[in-house]
């Protein structure tokens, strides 16, 4: 009756989920330069040119923008402005501890999918997307952009492999080191950590980023399918917590899950986090079409 | 509040071991069955909060552990059977006497077979109650008494004893048992009372009398309880409706021994009107019945004549109801009685005489032969050894002395001719012609008798000792006289048959033995003075009564048979006297000889109740026991028993237990 680790590969994103996907756009709650049309000018030139629009010169604007072509042919001085739109920053985190390779299907394989859902969405949105797992294995995690990134970011998706027992806090540390822009960030975690998930999600917000935290629980988790006398092992630490499970124990654990997703919850609206409580079994395209949606995360 | 521990030392050791088991296994833990899950982390937490207050989870933890010794200590006092003891010997001893008598048959009682099995139920009770200190005795009795278990304090052997018990079809005589009760409570003194040296053999220990019965005995007279406190113990209830047989016997009229008359007395003992069947069968077969009704507490006589009936008969009368089916009520027992008519005895006859061919030819004839056996010795053998031994043990039932007198009166009937018995006898007239007069017609030796044609050519009179009967009389006094002598009978006959004159020659002296009185008067010398037709109905005994019979002598051995039953062979001893024990059911025994087609009826005896103290089977409210009238307590007060509640306390702790199992953490 124990939970079953899963490792059995499935398609991490269907063709209709993709197609349905690609109409999808991720909100993000904070304005980051560039994403203004014309708005602001963005310090960095030339990575990203993109011709926005044309306007009078007025005196004083850089001669170097005016476009002779135009000046030429209707003896006019514009201004060539270019769409210097900062693209968005879009991280996504995948937390692949051991104890997220649990359920069927198991929760990395759903944090993945998820991942992927929400890397492609932004690959469709040309912003800049970068899908990592949280430890070692981020490090090697490409940055894409644009469509012909999917490829490479299923590939590298599809290669995340539980393990990296670190702690949700050294891996956020370890990511924030690497990446120092600002961005949306989703964390894909179960976040059953015991050193807490709070440090984790005050380090992001440190950084400015915009946070999404998606919860992914399996059922077994939410409602336990344990009885009688049972020596609980932790598939991560190995630690042991022995214990008689009855209807009053089930709904003691009812209770700690309760106040645990609760606490997440009034962390996160506090810190205007996101937060998103996602079932192993709800399946991805609901989660991303429907859920996510009625949430506000993307439209 | 009392206890008596239904577990035996080793046993206890063996009880006492759960208790440590159990705490070894809070020791040891229970083993857990391991199972990896995502992370411990909100197990722990649910856990550490149900940790909070340590202590009173340690206490709680261990509250289930309490529980469980609470429910072993709880089972240890349910054991222990704690409860108030509704009696108790003050004494430390009891006396338990069981009445085994036919009237503790009746099923007047609720919650038993019968009143013995309700009694023994209640002895069990009392032996269950007994404390380890108690010793107790158990005595039954019914018309003798039996210490079925000396005093003892294992309760085990009282219980064994107590099983051993049965019941019986016998009267009562309480006298027996009281007197061994009372040995140990009363000792004897060592000589008389009053003597200033005598001592007390031993010390008096007082002891509990308790008698289970209904009564059916007499009062006791002869019994100082002394040291012994009785208690009686009434069983059986006062509606009771008994209707029992209380005397039945069947005799032949001796006129004419074929006719039977079977007669019998019926009394109804209980408080309602009866009505019910007589049915008279005889050796098995239905021949008659009659209606009875009778009153409370009335009596009534039944007879029936039977006709035709020559031979040896097993008679029995039963009471039965209006579809001819054995008659209900609370003591079956004496619902049916048994009577016996004997076959027609044969004598052994000794005929000592110097030649009195009348005298042979008469006992020789045919119906004669039927009945005697006729030795003729002459008067020479008066002086041997045989004839002696003959004598003095009686085994002849007659010696006929013609013309000659022995030197001592043999131990039998004797019939004298021409010849006086002894010196108590006298010769009142001179030899000369006598003439008959009169004679006793009455008298069964002269039934049938015509003898005024008689001629007698020289006789006497004679004079016997007191009592003597005159049975024919002459001119000159009485010629025939019947006298009796120690339990026997002497016949005189005061002329001779046979006459032997002084040359030697035989002569007749009478007529007589051309008359067609002779073989007549022969045959009823042999019926009624050898005791040929005597006592045609056998005799009766109670149920275990010792039955003592006299059969030929020349018997080596008989088998005795109740109905159709398995015969028991049964030695004759000296003198013909048999006695046979085995009579505890009623009916009918038949003592028999020989085998097979020789075998031959001897002897029949009946076993019968015939207790009015048994058929009343209405329980007696007191008693008389010397002085003191003993008045009946019912039933003794029953020992209030704990160890139920106890039990179902153990329940409940234990389903508590279990609840707290279930909806606290281990």
């Amino acid at each position: 009756m124990g939970m079953s680790a899963t490792t059995e590969p499935t398609e991490l994103l269907s063709p209709s989920l993709l197609a349905k996907l690609e109409r999808l756009e991720l909100v993000s709650r904070k304005v980051f330069k560039g994403r203004m049309k014309g708005e602001r000018r963005s310090k960095r030139k030339g990575e990203s040119v993109e011709f926005a629009d044309f306007r009078n010169y007025v005196p004083g604007d850089d001669l170097r923008l005016i476009d002779w072509n135009l000046y030429a042919r209707l003896d006019q001085l514009f201004l060539k402005l270019f769409q210097e739109e900062q693209d968005l920053h879009i991280y996504a985190l995948i937390d692949c501890s051991e104890s997220m390779n649990f359920s069927d299907p198991s929760k990395l394989h759903v944090a993945k999918q998820l991942a992927a859902a929400i890397g492609y969405i932004g690959l469709c949105r040309a912003d800049r997307v970068s899908v990592q797992a949280l430890g070692s294995q981020g490090r090697s995690a490409p940055v894409l952009r644009g469509r012909g990134g999917l490829w490479q970011l299923l590939q590298y998706v599809d290669s995340i492999e539980s393990g990296d027992n670190l702690s949700l806090h050294d891996g956020i540390k370890d990511f924030s080191l690497r990446n120092s822009g600002t961005g949306v960030v989703v964390l894909i975690s179960d976040l059953m950590d015991k050193d807490g998930f709070d440090s984790a999600l005050r380090m992001l917000i440190g950084r400015r980023m915009d946070v999404y935290v998606m919860h992914v629980l399996s059922p077994e988790e939410i409602d336990p399918p344990l009885q009688g006398d049972r020596r609980l092992i932790d598939s991560e630490d190995g630690d042991e917590t022995e214990i008689t499970i009855n209807a009053f124990v089930l709904k003691k654990y009812q209770k700690t899950l309760e106040s645990f997703i609760g606490s997440i919850k009034s962390f996160c609206s506090r810190r205007s986090i996101s937060y998103l409580p996602v079932r192993t079994d709800q399946g991805v395209e609901d989660v991303m079409t429907r859920y996510l949606r009625e949430r506000g995360v993307v439209r | 509040m009392s206890w008596i521990s239904m577990l035996t030392p080793v046993q206890w050791a063996l009880f006492s071991l759960i208790p440590a088991g159990i705490i070894l296994l809070y020791f040891l833990k229970l083993r857990r069955e391991p199972v990896q899950i995502p992370s411990t982390f909100l197990w722990a937490r649910t856990v550490e909060d149900l940790h909070v207050n340590s202590l009173f989870q340690r206490i709680r933890k261990n509250l289930l552990l309490f529980l469980q010794l609470l429910a072993i200590l709880l089972a240890a006092f349910a054991l222990l059977s704690p409860g108030f003891r509704g009696e108790r010997s003050n004494f430390g001893r009891t006396i338990y006497l069981l009445d085994t008598s036919a009237s503790m048959m009746a099923d007047d009682v609720d919650d038993a077979e019968n009143r013995f099995e309700a009694a023994r139920k209640q002895i069990r009770e009392r032996i269950d109650t007994m404390s380890s200190s108690d010793t107790a005795m158990l005595i039954t009795f019914s018309d003798r008494s039996e210490v079925m278990q000396s005093y003892t304090g294992d309760r085990a052997k009282l219980r064994d004893a107590l099983n051993r018990v049965q019941l019986t079809n016998r009267t009562t005589d309480i006298y027996g048992a009281l007197k061994a009760a009372d040995g140990l409570a009363n000792p004897r003194r060592s000589s008389t009372m009053g003597d200033t040296a005598d001592i007390q053999v031993a010390d008096a220990m007082n002891a509990d009398l308790v008698i289970y019965s209904d009564g059916g005995f007499p009062d006791v007279s002869e019994f100082n309880v002394g040291n012994l406190a009785p208690t009686y113990i009434r069983i059986g209830s006062d509606d009771v409706e008994n209707v029992g047989i209380v005397a039945f016997t069947a005799d032949r009229n001796i006129e004419t021994p074929d006719e039977v008359k079977a007669y019998g007395t019926v009394v109804n003992y209980g408080k309602l009107a009866q009505s019910f069947t007589l049915s008279l069968y005889v050796n098995g077969q239905w021949r008659d019945s009659t209606g009875v009704q009778l009153d409370p507490g009335e009596e009534s006589g039944i007879s029936f004549p039977l006709t035709g009936q020559e031979d040896a008969a097993s008679i029995e009368i039963r009471l039965e109801n209006e579809d001819d089916l054995p008659y209900q009520d609370a003591l079956p027992l004496d619902n049916v009685a048994y009577a016996g008519l004997r076959p027609m005895r044969t004598v052994s006859v000794l005929l000592i005489t110097e030649g009195n061919r009348p005298m042979e030819v008469g006992m020789s004839t045919a119906n004669a032969k039927k009945m005697s056996i006729v030795d003729v010795q002459p008067t020479s053998y008066l002086d041997s050894e045989e004839y002696a031994a003959r004598a003095s043990s009686g085994l002849d039932d007659l010696i006929v002395y013609d013309r000659c007198q022995p030197k001592d009166m043999p131990a039998t009937n004797t019939f004298f001719i021409g010849a006086l018995p002894s010196n108590e006898w006298e010769w009142t007239s001179d030899p000369g012609q006598v003439l008959l007069i009169d004679s006793d017609r009455t008298h069964p030796l002269m039934r049938y008798l015509e003898l005024y044609s008689l001629l007698i050519f020289e006789g006497r009179s004679v004079k016997g000792p007191e009592g003597t009967q005159e049975l024919l009389a002459s001119d000159s006094g009485a010629v025939l006289s019947l006298a009796p002598r120690e339990g026997f009978q002497d016949l005189v006959l005061a002329f001779e048959i046979i006459s032997t004159d002084d040359e030697g020659n035989l002569l007749t002296n009478t007529n007589w033995f051309s008359e067609r009185s002779w073989p007549v008067f022969l045959l009823n010398v042999l019926r009624h003075l050898a005791g040929a037709a005597d006592e045609s109905a056998a005799g009766t005994f109670r149920p275990g009564e010792t039955v003592r019979l006299r059969v030929a002598s020349e018997l080596p051995e008989v088998d005795i048979a109740r109905g159709s039953g398995t015969p028991e062979t049964v030695m004759t001893g000296s003198n013909g006297i048999i006695q046979f024990v085995d009579t505890d059911a009623p009916g009918v025994y038949q003592v028999t000889s020989g085998e097979g087609d020789e075998q031959e009826l001897v002897e029949m005896f009946c076993i019968n109740l015939f207790s009015s103290l048994e058929s009343n089977v209405t329980p007696r409210q007191n008693f008389d026991l010397g002085y003191e009238a003993i008045q009946a307590e019912g039933t003794t007060e029953r020992r209030m028993e704990y160890w139920r509640w106890l039990l179902l306390i153990v329940l409940l702790v234990l389903a508590g237990e279990w609840w707290l199992y279930n909806h606290r953490i281990a």
